[in-house]
């Protein structure tokens, strides 16, 4: 942790010999990552904080409430609670996808703590690494909410009719 | 002489950046997708006062500019979910008369079918066959009703007991 203070506090040259200061305030990506990082653990927070028995969430379904009927993405407060509770089969009741989604944060949290370490020791290959994190992201958010995409589409395409 | 370069807005296109992207998985997810418009609309703003402070600072735009994309994207979708659920409600409204047409079609479908119906059992066990043909045909029941009317009935007007308990013997026997 002291090494890694030092690291980002401590003065560096790059290539072209400039003095850049890579601290945390001078790094969009650090803070960005790190700002992910800890919207993460909320989400994981709130899951562990809320009780499937108790079923006193906040959050309620707008479109439930609006439209009367349940949506794709309900249960899944329930399901994200179940899963850090390591009751998975219930959770799967509660909501199909709140595994994979529940899996995309857990994934994005390491990838934030990864990426955020490569970019402090590798200075050479930043670029690459934010250019690579951003498809890597992009596919990863892609397989997991893709049932929800689809449903956002097939539901402008039923009203469109 | 080299261009010298500050961070102008920067911050703000952190900040843009940041609402952008939560409001773009928040827009994607149905239950809270309708509100997600509200944090895309402050990302637009964060975005465009970072670009327009960055243009004066002449500063990186880059980070700006990937926010306010998001934030425009994550935007349309939360739009489009205000837009289909409205078109829900609107839809919802005339469902109840529409329900009750269906129910009565239903129901007139199932009389029709009934009305029509004929019934063949068919059992089979060991070689031993046992087959009922039944039929609640509209027109052969009023037949049997004039038949019956016309005094081509049995004689004997006590209704015989079918005794159930012996067939499931002689099915028995056979087995």
């Amino acid at each position: 942790m002291i090494v890694l203070r030092n690291m980002l506090l401590s003065g560096r040259r790059n290539k072209t010999g400039h003095n850049i200061k890579a601290g945390f305030r001078k790094e969009p990506y650090l803070i960005i990552n790190i700002f992910f990082a800890g919207v993460i653990l909320l989400i994981f927070a709130y899951s562990g904080f809320f009780s499937p028995e108790k079923n006193n969430y906040p959050v309620v379904c707008i479109h439930e409430k609006l439209t009367g009927q349940p949506c794709v993405s309900c249960g899944l407060s329930h399901s994200f609670s179940l899963i850090v509770r390591g009751r998975v089969e219930e959770a799967y009741q509660w909501n199909h996808y709140g595994m994979r989604i529940f899996l995309f944060f857990a994934a994005q949290l390491l990838l934030r703590i990864t990426f955020s370490i490569f970019y402090i020791k590798y200075h050479d290959v930043r670029r690459k690494l934010i250019i690579v994190d951003c498809i890597g992201s992009g596919i990863i958010f892609l397989a997991a909410f893709w049932p929800f995409i689809s449903n956002i589409f097939t539901g402008i395409f039923y009203t469109a009719s | 002489m080299e261009e010298v370069k500050n961070n102008s807005g920067q911050n703000l296109g952190i900040a843009a950046l940041i609402t952008a992207v939560i409001t773009f998985v928040l827009a994607v997810i149905p239950c809270v997708g309708l509100i997600a418009i509200i944090p895309g609309i402050i990302a637009i703003v964060l975005a465009t006062v970072g670009l327009s402070q960055a243009s004066r600072g002449n500063s990186p735009r880059g980070v700006m500019l990937a926010g306010l994309i998001i934030a425009i994207i994550a935007s349309m979708i939360s739009f489009s979910q205000i837009f289909v659920a409205g078109k829900i409600v609107n839809k919802a409204d005339k469902w109840p008369l529409n329900i009750q047409n269906i129910v009565n079609d239903v129901q007139d479908n199932v009389n029709k079918d009934i009305e029509d119906a004929k019934v063949s059992i068919k059992v089979e066990s060991n070689g031993a066959k046992v087959e009922i043909n039944t039929s609640s045909d509209k027109k052969d029941q009023e037949k049997k009703l004039e038949d019956l009317e016309g005094g081509n009935t049995p004689k004997k007007d006590t209704i015989q007991k079918h005794d159930s308990t012996q067939k499931h013997v002689i099915i028995r026997k056979k087995k």
